[in-house]
């Protein structure tokens, strides 16, 4: 992850409880995360946050549906280090 | 890890002991290596915060429900009771419990009496047990909750608990049950009884440290926070998260002894609590049995062990339960506990308040050998 093509999207979760359960739920899927602090760009939050590339952002909804876990947003990294805030 | 050799222990309804292999060394094991459970990003901080989530997902598998958000981390079982009793009852409430709660039920609710919130105390019979209608009679229409015992830690007796559940719910009041005395050792399943509210110790069936106990909310009850603190999330935020279980467990937890609890817990799932029960009735068949065939011994409780929990109180003769507790030590190293209980109307029910009784109560660990050595330990002590 990091340097691929497909550009990074950061899911942001209501608690730490929530991002473990997310977590988790991903990693029986197969999709490929990272745990990261929250980018103080998105929030002052001092939680965690799921990393993952947009390209698995299909699985991932899937996923997290089937649990139900929803995420409180969902932020795609632009090339200038801004987020943009996608539907997930 | 087990109990110093010289020592039968015999009071796992206070806590119990020992615990199963690998919880201490999970404890020790923690000192050494827990962050702040998410408060900082950093890989100590985080493999805390999956200690507590382990734990979580272990506990919500023992009591069958799938969301292990609703179970919230408490100190013991009496900050959970002080959680749910304090978040939901206000002044003009009624609320509806039984002569054989624990103080840690009966004490908040005295002193919620004093705010305007009233109390009925529905009374059990000689052995011990409410009878549920009685408890759906007291049901008021300002009625809030229905607080009740799982097991009583004083006579044993197993509460019908399902029937007061269930009845409660139809008139839509909101249900407490105390399974301080049950969780870990009798099987409890929340996907199959719809109780709202369910407060229990870690230390004593479940196995772990002391230190560490739950709080299960299920979703609608709306539960006021009586602590607001950090959380760790919503950081930006000055008001208390709303979302489980951040909105109920604010400051540092008690990671440490969570990480030594999440090992107990994974013992007793690998065990099955079904296989727990049925050892611990087969104990405690025997020591009734062995009790009633020695003259003077008085045991309190149900005579069927199918309807009690682990706590079996009995008297000898006149003789002073603390008199009879050291004696049972001294003599033969049994570790019992003698008194009230912290658990006065219980006693009043049973004809035993002010003196109280002695309390035996095995655990998953104690064997037959110890209960025979118990039983002649008496056998020496009772007048004859
Ligand atoms: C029935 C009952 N309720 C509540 C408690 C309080 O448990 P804790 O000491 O974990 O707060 C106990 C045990 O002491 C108990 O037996």
């Amino acid at each position: 992850m990091g340097r691929s093509e497909s550009p990074e999207v950061v899911l942001i979760f209501r608690g730490t409880h929530q991002v473990l359960s997310a977590e988790k739920a991903l990693k029986v899927g197969g999709v490929a995360i990272r745990l990261i602090p929250v980018p103080r760009r998105l929030t002052s939050d001092c939680g965690l946050a799921v990393r993952l590339e947009e390209q698995s952002l299909p699985k991932a909804r899937e996923m997290l549906a089937a649990v139900p876990i929803v995420p409180a947003s969902a932020h795609r990294l632009l090339s200038s280090g801004e987020y943009e805030e996608v539907s997930f | 890890m087990t109990v110093p050799k010289e020592y039968i222990y015999l009071d796992n309804a206070a806590t119990s002991l020992p615990k199963p292999r690998g919880v201490a060394e999970a404890v020790a094991g923690a000192i050494g290596r827990a962050g702040n459970p998410g408060r900082s990003g950093h890989a100590l901080s985080i493999g805390s915060a999956r200690d507590l989530f382990a734990a979580r997902e272990r506990l919500a598998e023992l009591f069958g429900f799938r969301d292990s958000a609703r179970f919230v981390f408490t100190e013991n079982a009496t900050g959970a009771l002080n959680r749910a009793i304090k978040g939901l009852l206000r002044p003009g409430d009624h609320v509806v419990t039984t002569s054989v709660e624990h103080n840690s039920v009966m004490r908040p609710l005295r002193r919620l009496e004093g705010a305007g919130v009233s109390v009925t105390v529905v009374p059990a019979d000689p052995t011990g047990t409410v009878a549920a209608a009685e408890v759906v009679a007291a049901i008021r229409k300002e009625t809030r909750l229905v607080a009740v015992t799982h097991a009583s830690n004083v006579s044993g007796a197993i509460q019908p608990v399902e029937a007061i559940v269930r009845a409660a719910k139809a008139r839509g009041v909101f249900t407490l049950i105390d399974a301080a005395q049950t969780a870990g050792a009798v099987p409890i399943d929340l996907s199959a009884l719809p109780v709202d509210m369910l407060a229990a110790s870690g230390h004593k069936g479940l196995l772990g440290p002391q230190g560490t106990g739950f709080l299960f909310v299920r979703e609608g009850v709306p539960l006021v926070p009586l602590v607001e603190g950090g959380t760790g999330s919503r950081s930006e935020d000055d008001h208390q998260p709303d979302f489980y279980p951040d909105c109920l467990e604010s400051g540092t937890p008690n990671s440490v002894g969570i990480a030594g609890l999440s090992v107990a817990l994974a013992w007793l799932l690998k065990k099955g609590v079904a296989s727990v029960r049925s050892k611990e009735v087969a104990l405690i068949s025997e020591l009734l049995e062995g009790m009633r065939q020695i003259r003077g011994v008085i045991v309190y409780g149900p005579e069927d062990p199918a309807k009690r929990g682990c706590a079996l109180s009995f008297n000898v003769g006149g003789a002073d339960p603390g008199e009879v507790g050291r004696r049972l030590e001294r003599e033969a190293g049994i570790l019992s506990r003698a008194g009230l209980h912290c658990s006065p109307n219980a006693h009043r029910t049973l004809g035993t308040f002010p003196q109280g009784t002695v309390r035996v109560s095995p655990g998953p660990f104690t064997t037959r050998k110890e209960i025979r050595a118990c039983l002649s330990a008496l056998r020496g002590i009772a007048p004859g």
